[in-house]
């Protein structure tokens, strides 16, 4: 037994071994009241700790209570009750049962049978002596006597420490030192503690702990702080723990960095019931919550949220533990939705019985649920305290409860105020109005003047203090807005939106958004006025309001309105769309798509325009698609951001233009024979054909800038400023910025990608004739002249029957314009149309080798253009000596056959007697060899072989293109040059003006046609002019001294000279207006100019 | 000298409002609080400890030698047993034990460090 005394050296109650009996009596009371109350207590203490623990726990408590229990009831009758206690000493640690334990030792100190019967008595004698005792005892007497024993376990709390400041507290340099040692991260507690029992444990041995004490913070990881006299005790605590690092060093903590060790504190967290605060783990994870009620040491929450109940449970039948595992771990995958608990549901899906109701609480799952919401407790530090933000979503379906009518406006502003306090504070900013919502200043409102952290000051604007600093604390004022105000939102869903404030509700502010036109209602700390209407919200991603974007490979539609991440968009069949960024392949640029309208007209993007039909909507066209849908915009269209679709052809331009072809362009470029050299003719259908192709796919680039510069590739697709380039090395596509491309021309020769550009050019130099370039104004003369390969063209003027193509020059097809039309042009026959101009010294023959006659290197005088004689007809110039000269019909036969010899002959060499006799001066053709004004011909009368037969020359007088064109050159147009009207007998006005004369007004060019404006010579039409398509139009050469004339040829072409001097007949020697420098000139080669005003 | 706990983790550790000294929920209840257990009175029982004990506190102190160590001064420990304690401790103690050390003219210094001077 004196074994068990050594066991418990510390217990005090141990040295009181005076008054078993009445001990046991008392210990009897307590043991009942302790074992009641014990189930509660675990409860409440072992709540937090794991189940293994929590179930250990209570088999030791059964353990306790179980054999406590009927031990005592067991044997207590039969021999002495104190006996069973002592033999379960051992396992028990409770102090009331060491105090059995001590009466227990006294009785055993004295065994035998003999004095068995007589203790006993004495016993009994004893308890119910004890019993009358306290029978008689008043209660106050027991509990002094309680107090007397237990108290002397306790030493009467003074707090005598706590009257010191805890500045007197400040350590001094008497103090011990503080030392810091480095620790394994994690491990601090666990080294604080060895550190305790190190102590404990050598605290009587020879070499004592030398520390004072030790501490970690949790805010501070990775190290602990020991107190002591020096580093080298410290060193000696240290060694042999396990996480400590004291090679890492052990340093002094400075005398003045001590006290903050202590005094580190974690940003300070409060709750108060009604707040908001979020649930940080498990099956309600960020989930909002509200606070309820905290327990008095701000331990536990009681919250309110909504459930989510799984109303599909998996397994609702598994019976064995693993499958109810199972279940749990696959409900968890899978978050059932927030929704409010609902009695019948919930009954439905798991049973009466699992739900029961007390009062208006129901209870399913050991979880409480009220008017829809669980209330459920959770340990503060599962909880999200700060950066909570409830939106306004959460909190109205929380104030709107259960049964979603109990009305908006039961929103407890208060609740959100509070929440919302914190934000309010950090979005205030100097200037903002502000209003004071809560304290003494209640209702003062004012502008922020500064702001110092918690405390805003604010210049009062009202009735008595007015201009007044007011200082209140952040979180009592809120901003202000009123009606009228122009907001916008600073922050949560709605950033960005602006509009105008309609109704401001204590902390809500509703707006109507500038955007959708549609109310807003927001917190207030979330706004801020503003001057600027929802701008940057056109564009959103790469795509912009009104852009035309290509939606999937049949649709496309225009952007109407942009929202905040999405479009509407209206699409080709008018229907609106609402359509993500990510959902839009790619933008169309409609710049240069033309379409027709309903006249006919050309419809561009820009035009103004109305529909003929429906409604008769005006409007801008935004975007052209496929040359068929217009989508138009015009502000006053209500609808769809007055964005609407048509299609082109129930269009009418709201500003007929006709054909007349805007001011700014450039004929030039359009006519294939202006463009000086470079005949741009050919690609004009090309062009077309091409539609909205970008022109720079295909082309050979190189790039220039970046990561491959040097690298040659081909453009296989472009989009905006980027272009896909197919290298050549490699046979890899990369996209690059335009910018970095540049056109790689054959030669080698780089040039930008922007700059115009013809394919075509690069043949420039080639032999290739341009000449062959088909005639783009087929419709004027009739066709083209398919070359030498007999085909006869149809003299585009003949309306008589003939158009013999025959070279039998008995069937001479009548000349269409000859009096006569007896004569054949026989070398017409040989495909060529008679040149009008022609004369007769200019076998067509020689066109063939590029030679374009001179129309005007006229043989025969002027007679040859005298007004009367056709002269477009080869007839009048030479016809008499052709027909004169059969030979020529004789030998014609023969000319198509030796082709090969056309293209070498120059016309010095032409067999031609008549072009000889032709009183043409060696010096004409010498001179100028060739007709052409464009100096190609030079080169190409070499090359060109027979089948050259139309003229490149802009003059180009092709006998099959009788038209002047060199009106349209640029050097002459616009001069008032002298012409006639000719060839229009029973044509064009049914001749009605045929022969008359005048000057060259304007000279205007579309597609099919070239009108020139004609200003009557002729005094009783004078004043008046008259558009004359251009075929019917002949030159009017000077014939005298002292006329002005313009040159088609030579260095003074385009300009005015004199006529100064006859030479010969049909050479005249010209110079300028302004000076006598006489250059000879060919007659032909002039055109009479008008002088007068 | 005071039951030192032998876990560490503290979610099993509770601290004394009062005096700050931590200990197992079980020595409370069987020792109750060494330093103040007279006008706590927390012994044996586990609603009086749930009230005047919390787990939410910052920092363990080992106080080894009290009388002469600045940080148990420093804490307002140095007159109590040795043990662990608590350097912050998050809450107020009982309305009653508030009122009871007022009655007894003893300034309520709470642990949280909300009031320094």
């Amino acid at each position: 037994m004196s074994g068990l005394d050594d066991d418990y050296p510390l217990n005090e109650q141990e040295s009181d071994p005076v008054e078993p009996d009445n001990e046991e009596e008392e210990e009897e009371v307590q043991t009942e009241r302790k074992v009641k109350s014990r189930g509660s207590i675990y409860d409440a203490l072992d709540g937090e700790e794991d189940e293994d623990e929590e179930e250990e726990d209570e088999e030791e408590e059964e353990d306790h209570r179980g054999r406590k229990r009927a031990k005592h009831r067991h044997k207590r009758p039969a021999v002495n009750r104190f006996l069973d206690v002592e033999a379960e000493v051992d396992t028990e640690e409770e102090e009331e049962e060491e105090e059995e334990e001590a009466g227990g030792d006294e009785f055993i100190a004295d065994t035998g049978l003999d004095d068995y019967d007589m203790n006993r008595r004495a016993a009994v004698n004893a308890r119910l002596d004890r019993e009358r005792e306290l029978d008689d005892q008043d209660l106050a007497k027991i509990a002094q006597n309680l107090h007397e024993r237990y108290g002397r376990a306790t030493v009467r709390y003074t707090g005598d420490m706590n009257e010191v400041p805890q500045r007197l507290l400040m350590p001094s340099v008497h103090d011990a030192s503080l030392w810091q040692i480095r620790v394994k991260p994690g491990r601090e507690k666990d080294i604080v503690f060895s550190l305790m029992r190190k102590a404990i444990d050598l605290e009587y041995t020879a070499q004592p702990l030398q520390i004072l004490s030790a501490f970690q913070r949790d805010s501070l990881p990775g190290m602990v702080y020991v107190e002591a006299r020096s580093a080298q005790q410290v060193n000696q605590a240290c060694k042999g723990l396990v996480g400590v690092y004291p090679s890492r060093g052990i340093s002094l903590v400075p005398i003045e960095e001590m006290a903050s060790l202590l005094q580190i504190k974690k940003q300070d967290l409060t709750v108060t019931p009604g707040s908001w605060v979020r649930i940080k783990r498990g099956k309600y994870q960020g989930d909002l919550a509200q606070v309820m009620d905290i327990t008095e040491n701000g331990e536990d929450v009681g919250l309110k949220f909504i459930p989510r109940i799984d109303l599909n449970p998996r397994d609702d039948a598994g019976v064995d533990g693993r499958k109810r595992k199972k279940a749990a771990t696959g409900a968890s995958n899978m978050r059932p939705p927030q929704r409010f608990f609902n009695y019948e549901e919930v009954v439905k899906v798991y049973g009466r019985k699992q739900v029961s109701k007390r009062n208006q609480v129901y209870v399913f799952q050991n979880d409480t649920y009220k008017d829809g919401f669980i209330e459920k407790d959770f340990k503060l530090s599962a909880l999200q305290l700060d950066n909570v933000n409830p939106t306004l979503d959460e909190i109205t379906r929380f104030t709107r409860g259960q049964d979603g009518a109990e009305g908006e406006h039961t929103v407890d502003l208060s609740i959100i105020a509070e929440a919302s306090r914190k934000a309010a504070i950090a979005v205030l900013q100097p200037g903002d109005h502000v209003e004071v919502f809560e304290g003494e200043q209640s209702g003062v409102h004012g502008v922020v003047d500064s702001i110092n952290q918690d405390v805003v000051t604010i210049t009062a604007v009202g009735v008595d203090i007015d201009g007044q600093k007011v200082d209140v604390p952040a979180r009592s004022v809120r901003k202000r807005f009123k009606p009228g105000d122009h907001v916008k939102v600073m922050t949560g869903q709605n950033a960005d939106e602006t509009g105008l404030v309609v109704s401001v509700s204590d902390n809500v502010v509703t707006f109507v958004s500038d955007m959708t036109m549609q109310e807003v209602s927001v917190f207030s700390k979330d706004l801020r006025e503003a001057a600027e209407v929802g701008t940057g919200t056109n564009i959103v991603g790469n795509y912009e309001l009104h852009d035309l974007v290509q939606l999937d490979s049949q649709t496309v539609g225009v952007i109407f309105k942009t929202e905040r991440d999405s479009f509407r968009v209206i699409d080709q069949n008018g229907q609106v769309r609402l359509v993500q960024p990510h959902q839009i392949s790619m933008r169309r640029d409609s710049n240069r798509a033309i379409a027709t309208d309903s006249e006919g007209h050309e419809l561009r993007v820009n035009d103004n325009v109305r529909e003929i039909e429906g409604e008769c909507r005006k409007g801008r066209v935004l975007h052209i698609h496929q040359s068929f849908f217009a989508f138009l915009h015009n502000r006053d269209v209500a609808e769809n951001g007055g964005v609407f679709v048509t299609r082109c052809r129930s269009l009418a331009s709201l500003a007929p233009k006709g054909n007349i072809v805007k001011p700014g362009t450039d004929l030039t470029k359009m006519n294939p024979h202006m463009t000086g050299g470079a005949p741009t003719g050919g690609m004009v259908g090309s062009a077309m054909t091409r539609g909205p192709r970008d022109r720079d796919i295909g082309a050979t680039v190189a790039i220039v800038q970046g990561p491959q510069k040097g690298y040659i590739g081909i453009i296989r697709d472009t989009n905006g400023p980027s272009a896909r380039v197919e290298l050549h090395i490699g046979n890899k596509v990369v996209t690059i910025d335009k910018k970095k491309l540049r056109r790689k021309l054959q030669d080698g020769s780089l040039v930008p990608l922007d700059r115009p550009y013809n394919p075509n050019f690069v043949n420039q130099g080639q032999p290739r004739a341009p000449a062959r370039t088909p005639n783009p104004y087929p419709q004027a003369n009739g066709g083209r002249t398919p070359g030498w390969g007999g085909g006869r063209t149809p003299n585009p003027y003949a309306s008589g029957d003939g158009k013999t193509p025959a070279w039998n020059a008995g069937s001479r097809t009548p000349n269409p314009h000859a009096a006569d039309g007896g004569k054949t042009p026989a070398w017409n026959a040989a495909s060529r149309t008679p040149n009008p101009y022609a004369d007769g010294g200019k076998t067509p023959a020689w066109n063939a080798s590029s030679r374009t006659p001179n129309p005007y290197s006229s043989n025969d005088g002027g007679s040859a253009w005298s007004p009367n004689d056709g002269s477009r007809t080869p007839r009048p110039s030479w016809g008499g000596g052709w027909n004169n000269s059969d030979g020529w019909g004789n030998a014609s036969p023969a000319r198509p056959a030796e082709t090969e010899s056309w293209a070498a002959p120059t016309p010095l060499a032409a067999p031609t007697p008549g072009f000889f006799s032709a009183q043409t001066p060696g010096a004409g053709w010498t001179s100028a060899p060739t007709p052409a004004p464009t100096g190609i011909a030079g080169s190409e009368r070499h090359i060109t072989g027979v089948h050259s037969a139309p003229t490149p020359a802009i003059l180009g007088m092709d006998d099959d293109d009788p038209t002047p064109m060199w009106l349209l050159d640029p050097d002459i147009r616009n001069k008032r040059v002298i012409i006639e009207i000719t060839g229009t007998l029973g044509g064009w006005r049914g001749g009605e003006l045929d022969g008359a004369q005048g000057y060259v007004g304007t000279v205007f060019q579309s597609a099919n046609d070239t009108l020139v404006t004609f200003n009557h010579l002729d005094p009783s039409r004078a004043g008046t002019n008259v558009q004359v398509p251009i075929n019917y139009l002949s030159p009017i050469h000077p014939s005298e001294t002292g006329e002005h004339a313009i040159p088609l040829d030579g260095t003074h072409k385009g300009h005015e000279v004199i006529l100064r001097k006859q030479v010969s007949d049909g050479v005249w020697e010209v110079s300028k207006p302004s000076d006598f420098a006489l250059v000879t000139c060919l007659k032909e080669k002039m055109v009479k100019l008008y002088v007068g005003s | 000298m005071a039951t030192i706990p032998s876990q560490t983790k503290s979610k099993h550790l509770r601290a004394c409002l009062l005096c700050s000294i931590i200990q197992h929920p079980m020595d409370f209840r069987k020792n109750g609080c060494p330093n103040c257990e007279e006008i706590m009175q927390m012994k044996g029982s586990p609603d009086r400890i749930s009230a005047c004990t919390t787990t939410y506190f910052d920092g363990i102190i080992a106080v080894i030698d009290p009388e002469s160590s600045w940080v148990a001064r420093w804490q307002r420990t140095a007159k109590y047993v040795r043990g662990m304690y608590a350097v912050r401790v998050k809450g107020r103690v009982p309305e009653d034990v508030e009122t009871e050390l007022e009655n007894r003219g003893i300034k309520y210094r709470p642990r949280d460090q909300t009031d320094q001077d």
